[in-house]
């Protein structure tokens, strides 16, 4: 740990992640290594099957590295058993997840609590606030009693990603959380975790297809066949899909 | 021709969700096989050895009855069954119409899967049945206990229950299935699941207030059977048999009102950290589905309690005769306790096969929640508390079940009992028969354990990326 520069919250130490075994063997991920630095809002993006959600599944100790090491919050959670990386996971990481991200039985304010309860946290007024803040900043408030098969895609979507802005995790992993959104509440989306960043010191990894949405980021992983194929600081929306047109041609 | 498509087994397909109606089935179809071989054989016994031809008829009413109520709790147990099932199939059979299925053909195929499976099972459990009673009888025979007259094999009125069992699964199955025809098309691409569909008003209406009527006319009735009891009337047991029956029909039709209601008070109990809020949730998620699950149980229990529960007050009663000399009363507990016995050991099938149908539900219920599962795991659900969530639904459900029996066993075999002999004592003698009460208690205790060990250990074991994964 060298004192100048801040300890990354995040590290990937030549991570493999294959699915299968011999001829039909997926290789997800092939030796990725990167940091990242806490409080810092990261755009990963690439083609689809490129390998972002296991990138993601893997920083949030929801998989395991086939080989390689996986550092979060100062923890190696390739070296850790289920139960602790449950406890390290409840404690420092909210999820927004593709698809399917809310418990049915449970309300959408319910949802947004759980985290909470699972900490033994008592919600405190200041917690209460935020909570109301985010439901309506999101334009949940008025849905906030029920239950995620009453709600939208969207609006599903927007619950989850209030549930893991909510407690204030140190890092926030958020897979394509504008996918379902129009360009309004996307916007909204997009500045909250903007916000959780620079004024609640949350590092946010998001993957997106969206040059718009990356454009809020201040970097940009982009990941190719299991590589990561490009690192750059914040761009601009006309860059980044440059970027990604440069992309596809490089592969085609 | 789009009949061709849809085959049978396509939309009610693997033999773990199929093995619930053919156990049952077999169950019932076993029961029936050995109280139709043996009536049989005490009748030829009866008419070979006494000359009596009454017995038959006797015993033939008899084994009907009981083998209509292990029916009718079959019938419970897999309409539940075929309910679950087709629960967690609602994308694919949303799927199967976006692709041109129709409603009626999709739920035919149900049924009919049910029904061959059923009458595959009733058969099966029938010559199970009939095979075990005879061995047992050329045993008793050999070692000459029975008289050694020629006996039938069994009787040709066993036909009529392996029928009943088989059509009862067929009905079931159209009954459990009726969910199919409000599975859109549309449901196949929206990720909610599992939106229980609203009961329709009306209905519900008029079934609760046919439900309070009977309930609170049997209930009166039942008063009025202690009270006739009371002034040593003999109208007294007729009148409680009345009342009983009334009530406990009332009870039947509105169970779907009362049980989730219960279950909601006992899941209270449960605490209020996530995992019990989630088992209770889950627990009355939809109350028909708990109504179901938790009604057979609910019927064996009361059979069982009100049996033990008349004959203990009925012994209460003797205990406070005077003029008996010590023997008479020897001889009298003797005949009661050997009646309990016999009694109890008819009717505790209704307690196995709702038991049999319990124990799958809940284990189909957790594996239709794998993703759900998988998420709790991913927000920061221990293992522990995965188990204690899935042991919680089960202790939520079964036990309001047992103590619901509990409690309404008590009170029909303790008002019988007072019909019967109420002028013989002073007042009203409740039956405690304590060693039954602690057995169903420990047993019920077991059950729910028994139920939610296995499919806790399934769901302790999902892996939270399964959560992610939006077909598995
Ligand atoms: N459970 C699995 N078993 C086998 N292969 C898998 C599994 N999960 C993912 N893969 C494969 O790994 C590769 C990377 O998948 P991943 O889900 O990470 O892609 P992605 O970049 O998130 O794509 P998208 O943008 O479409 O979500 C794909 O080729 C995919 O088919
Ligand atoms: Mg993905």
């Amino acid at each position: 740990m060298t004192p100048s520069q801040p300890h990354p919250v995040l590290s990937f130490r030549d991570v493999h992640r294959v699915y299968g075994e011999g001829s039909g063997a997926v290789r997800a991920l092939d030796g990725v290594t990167v940091d990242v630095e806490p409080s810092r809002f990261t755009a990963v993006m690439g083609p689809s099957g490129s390998g972002k959600s296991t990138f993601m599944n893997l920083a949030a100790g929801l998989d395991d590295p086939t080989s390689g090491e996986v550092w979060l919050a100062g923890q190696p959670l390739h070296a850790m058993d289920e139960d602790r990386r449950t406890r390290l996971r409840r404690d420092h990481v909210g999820f927004v997840f593709q698809a399917f991200n809310l418990v049915p039985t449970l309300t959408a304010r319910e949802n947004v609590v759980l985290p909470f309860e699972l900490a033994g946290r008592r919600l405190t007024a200041d917690d209460r606030a935020r909570i109301d803040g985010l439901l309506e900043s999101l334009g949940l408030l008025a849905r906030a009693g029920h239950r995620p098969a009453a709600l939208s895609g969207g609006q599903q979507q927007r619950v989850a990603i209030a549930r893991a802005l909510a407690i204030g995790p140190h890092v926030v992993i958020a897979d394509e959380p504008t996918g379902n959104l129009d360009t309004r509440s996307s916007r909204e989306v997009l500045s909250l975790m903007r916000t959780a960043a620079d004024e609640y010191r949350q590092t946010i990894l998001m993957v997106t297809h969206d040059p718009v949405a990356a454009s809020y980021a201040d970097r940009i992983i982009v990941i190719a066949d299991g590589r990561i194929v490009g690192d750059h600081p914040g761009l601009a929306p006309a860059a980044i899909a440059d970027l990604m047109v440069s992309l596809e041609v490089g592969a085609a | 021709m789009s009949t061709a498509g849809v085959r049978r087994g396509l939309v009610l397909g693997s033999p773990r969700e199929l093995g619930t109606v053919g156990l049952v089935a077999g169950l019932c179809g076993a029961y029936a096989g050995v109280l139709v071989t043996a009536s049989s054989l005490l009748t030829a016994m009866a008419t070979q050895t006494d000359g009596q031809t009454s017995a038959g008829l006797m015993l033939a009413v008899v084994s009907t009855v009981f083998i209509l109520i292990a029916v009718y709790v079959s019938a419970v147990v897999i309409v539940n069954a075929v309910d679950t099932v087709v629960a967690g199939r609602l994308r694919q059979i949303a799927l199967l119409r976006l692709l041109g299925a129709r409603p009626a053909t999709l739920r035919g195929s149900v049924m009919r899967s049910a029904g061959a499976v059923g009458a595959l099972g009733a058969v099966a459990g029938a010559v199970l049945g009939v095979l075990a009673t005879d061995v047992f009888r050329i045993v008793l025979v050999h070692r000459g206990t029975l008289p050694g007259v020629t006996y039938p094999v069994t009787s040709s009125f066993l036909l009529a229950p392996v029928a009943t069992i088989s059509f009862m699964a067929l009905a079931a199955g159209w009954v459990g299935s009726r969910s199919v025809l409000r599975v859109t098309a549309a449901q196949a691409l929206t990720g909610a699941e599992g939106a229980a569909p609203a009961p329709d008003r009306s209905t519900s209406v008029v079934r609760a207030a046919f439900a309070i009527v009977l309930m609170a006319g049997g209930a009166l009735v039942l008063v009025a059977a202690a009270w006739l009891g009371e002034r040593g009337s003999l109208a007294g047991f007729l009148a409680a048999f009345v009342g009983a029956a009334t009530s406990g029909t009332g009870l039947l039709i509105g169970a779907r009102f009362v049980v989730p209601r219960l279950v909601a008070l006992a899941g209270r109990l449960l605490g209020s950290d996530p995992p019990s809020r989630v088992a209770r949730r889950n627990a009355v998620a939809d109350p028909l589905r708990t109504t179901r699950s938790t009604m057979g149980l609910v019927i064996g229990v009361t059979l069982v309690t009100t049996i033990a529960s008349g004959m203990r007050a009925l012994q209460v009663s003797v205990d406070s005769w005077t003029g008996l000399t010590a023997e008479q009363r020897a001889e009298t507990h003797t005949v009661l306790s050997t009646m309990t016995s016999i009694l109890v050991a008819i009717v505790v099938i209704s307690c196995v096969i709702s038991a049999v149908g319990f124990v799958s539900t809940m284990s189909l219920t957790v594996i239709q929640r794998r993703r759900e599962i998988g998420l709790l795991r991913a927000l920061g659900f221990t293992g522990a508390q995965v188990r204690s969530m899935v042991t919680k639904e089960s202790a939520a459900l079964a036990g309001t079940a047992v103590a619901f029996g509990l409690a309404l066993g008590l009170g029909y075999g303790s008002v019988g009992a007072q019909s019967l002999v109420g002028f013989q004592t002073d007042g009203f003698v409740w039956g405690l028969p304590w060693a039954v009460l602690g057995t169903v208690a420990v047993v019920g205790l077991l059950l729910v354990l028994v139920a939610a060990a296995p499919p806790a250990r399934r769901a302790v074991a999902i892996a939270p990326v399964q959560a992610l994964h939006v077909d598995r």
